[in-house]
């Protein structure tokens, strides 16, 4: 059977490449994929997690539960840029620029 | 039945909510100028329930912890959720106002304010992981909409895009360090997951990453500083009731779920000393909140914007109450509860009074629309200049004793260094403060200059009469709304 460990270590490694995605890149699409690999790091590390704790599924039961509201999370959030397309005609989230100090 | 009373704010808003919802989708297109008034009579209906469950005292229900560990109903909840009720109900009410005169008035707006309420309260009662984190969605999903709610408007949109990709990636590392507090306690609900910190004594690095992750997390949703950058433009992009919600409900919302979180899980002594614990670096962020947050506001030329950056600023006070649980979770908890009711409904009152100095075609943003206006117009000018004062923390209304306690908070746990700094910031603010009253008092918009008319809406004069009286009440009588704020607090032990 595969070690706990390495379901932690590749989470972690998912996690790190979403967040420097997210902060690298300009593409708004790309950012809100970012985000979902970012989440999905969540859910392996939920789910290994509770791979030790056999007497509850509490780990497994909150990736259900992190799907759905993600699911809700990036309806919105398409929604908004498909908005931002519609006045702007730019996905890329450097020239959205309007609002400054 | 005695579960169902105890819940009954919660259920009071959400049920509002879908009836509403059903109303507005059967009413006849131009028939909807009633769910203004029916949004706030939700709100007024949860506020009302919350004070009766308070006079009732949850502490003799015992069917309450039927939902523990999910949902933990105390007086600490019950107080969010009228303080939330209330903001909730004031930025309806704007709405009510704001939204015909824009012609932007479509039903989704009230629906909107109320389930990202039902969010906050969930927030504000959450004990379990999970229960954050479906209250936390809940309320910021509803507030990213109310952001990108102007269509047409390219401001609206970039602010609410910059407020989803910021508010979801907090949201991604909140998860993270929840997912790892899990991994390292075996705990998903709050007070678990405390003990089990409580017990390790020396944290493990996996402990110390969850904690950095959950802090960077909550400190994103109060928008301190430096994870503020989507606050002014956030702010500034929303139609000015959205701004008003999320000034208010959201922020309180946000600050309730800081305090549950942190005093629950990383409450004990060793997370909390001086060394090597939480305090040292919400201290220094505290100082650097208010300090740019303030000077950045001191240069801006739109009001709305400056109101924005005031908002930041006033997480950095609140951050000082925050800090101050070190020494007595007690009093630093109360001072913090007293400041954001007084922030709550002045901020909304200088928001609303922002909304009444505009009409269509002639918003009021920058300090010149407003100049005269104390000679024109002085029923508007005198009530921004009451919530201004009342924001700045000069006597006699609410902003000052939320300040006098916060700060004495700080006093009493031996933070003099961060008291100073944090009455001098208060006094830098004054400025900008008062560079609004000077405009609407001393100064004339120039020949010719398009001059900013006010609105007529019986909605938007009930809110700044409802928050007037707010302001002057807690600014003149605080004791009894501070002894509420005490007795919330006192679910924190120590």
């Amino acid at each position: 059977m595969i070690p706990v460990e390495y379901y932690v270590v590749l989470s972690a490694v998912l996690f790190t490449l979403g967040g420097v995605g997210f902060l690298i890149r300009r593409n708004v699409i790309a950012t809100l994929m970012s985000i979902e690999i970012m989440l999905n790091a969540v859910n392996v590390a939920f789910v290994a997690f509770n791979r030790s704790r056999t007497e509850s599924h509490t780990g497994q039961v909150f990736g259900f539960f992190l799907i759905a509201a993600e699911a809700a999370e990036v309806a919105v959030g398409l929604a908004i840029v498909l908005s931002l397309f519609r006045v702007r005609r730019t996905v890329r989230s450097d020239e959205a620029d309007l609002l400054k100090n | 039945m005695a579960l169902w009373f105890v819940l009954s704010p919660l259920l009071v808003v959400a049920g509002g909510a879908l009836l509403l919802m059903l109303a507005e989708a059967f009413s006849k297109e131009g028939a909807r100028g009633g769910l203004a008034l029916g949004t706030s009579i939700v709100f007024a209906a949860g506020f009302v329930f919350s004070i009766g469950v308070w006079l009732y005292g949850v502490d003799d229900v015992p069917e309450r912890l039927a939902l523990a560990p999910w949902l933990v109903i105390d007086h600490f909840t019950i107080f969010f959720d009228a303080l939330l009720c209330l903001g909730g109900g004031l930025a309806a009410l704007l709405a009510g106002g704001y939204l015909p005169e824009y012609n932007i008035e479509r039903g989704e707006f009230y629906m909107l304010l109320l389930f990202a309420t039902v969010g906050a309260m969930m927030l504000a009662a959450a004990g379990d992981v999970l229960t954050v984190f479906l209250g936390l969605e809940t309320m910021s999903i509803g507030a990213y909409a109310l952001t990108a709610f102007r269509r047409t408007s390219p401001r609206s949109a970039e602010g609410a895009l910059k407020y989803f990709l910021l508010g979801a990636f907090a949201a991604a590392l909140l998860l993270y360090g929840f997912a790892l507090l899990y991994g390292s306690t075996g705990h998903t609900d709050l007070a678990g997951i405390g003990e089990a910190v409580k017990q390790s004594g020396e944290k493990t690095p996996m402990m110390v990453i969850a904690l950095v992750l959950v802090l960077v997390g909550l400190l994103f949703k109060v928008s301190a500083v430096p994870f503020h950058m989507w606050t002014p433009d956030a702010y500034e992009g929303a139609p000015t009731p959205g701004t008003t919600y999320m000034a208010a409900v959201v922020k309180a919302g946000a600050f309730a779920m800081l305090l549950r979180v942190l005093l629950t899980c990383f409450g004990d002594k060793g997370s909390m000393s001086w060394s090597a614990g939480w305090p040292p670096a919400l201290a220094v962020l505290a100082v650097l909140t208010m300090t740019v947050a303030n000077l950045i506001a001191g240069q801006q030329e739109s009001v709305k914007r400056m109101l924005a950056y005031s908002s930041v600023a006033h997480a950095g006070y609140l951050l000082v109450g925050v800090v101050s649980t070190m020494h007595s979770q007690a009093q630093g908890v109360s001072s913090v509860l007293f400041y954001l009711l007084t922030y709550t409904v002045s901020t909304a009152g200088a928001f609303g009074a922002l909304i009444l100095c505009g009409r269509r075609g002639a918003e009021a943003v920058s300090y010149e629309d407003l100049a005269g206006m104390g000679r024109r117009h002085p029923p508007a000018a005198l009530a921004f200049s009451l919530f201004l004062i009342s924001l700045a923390g000069l006597p006699p209304t609410a902003g000052f004793f939320g300040k006098w306690f916060v700060f004495r908070a700080a006093m009493d746990s031996g933070f003099y260094v961060l008291t100073v700094i944090a009455f001098l910031n208060s006094v830098v603010a004054v400025y900008y403060y008062l560079r609004v009253l000077v405009y609407m008092y001393m100064r004339e918009p120039p020949a010719g200059a398009p001059v900013a008319t006010p609105m007529k809406s019986g909605y938007v004069t009930a809110a700044l009469l409802l928050s007037a009286i707010f302001v002057l009440l807690l600014g003149i009588v605080p004791q009894s709304s501070l002894e509420m704020a005490i007795k919330a607090a006192s679910v924190f032990g120590g």
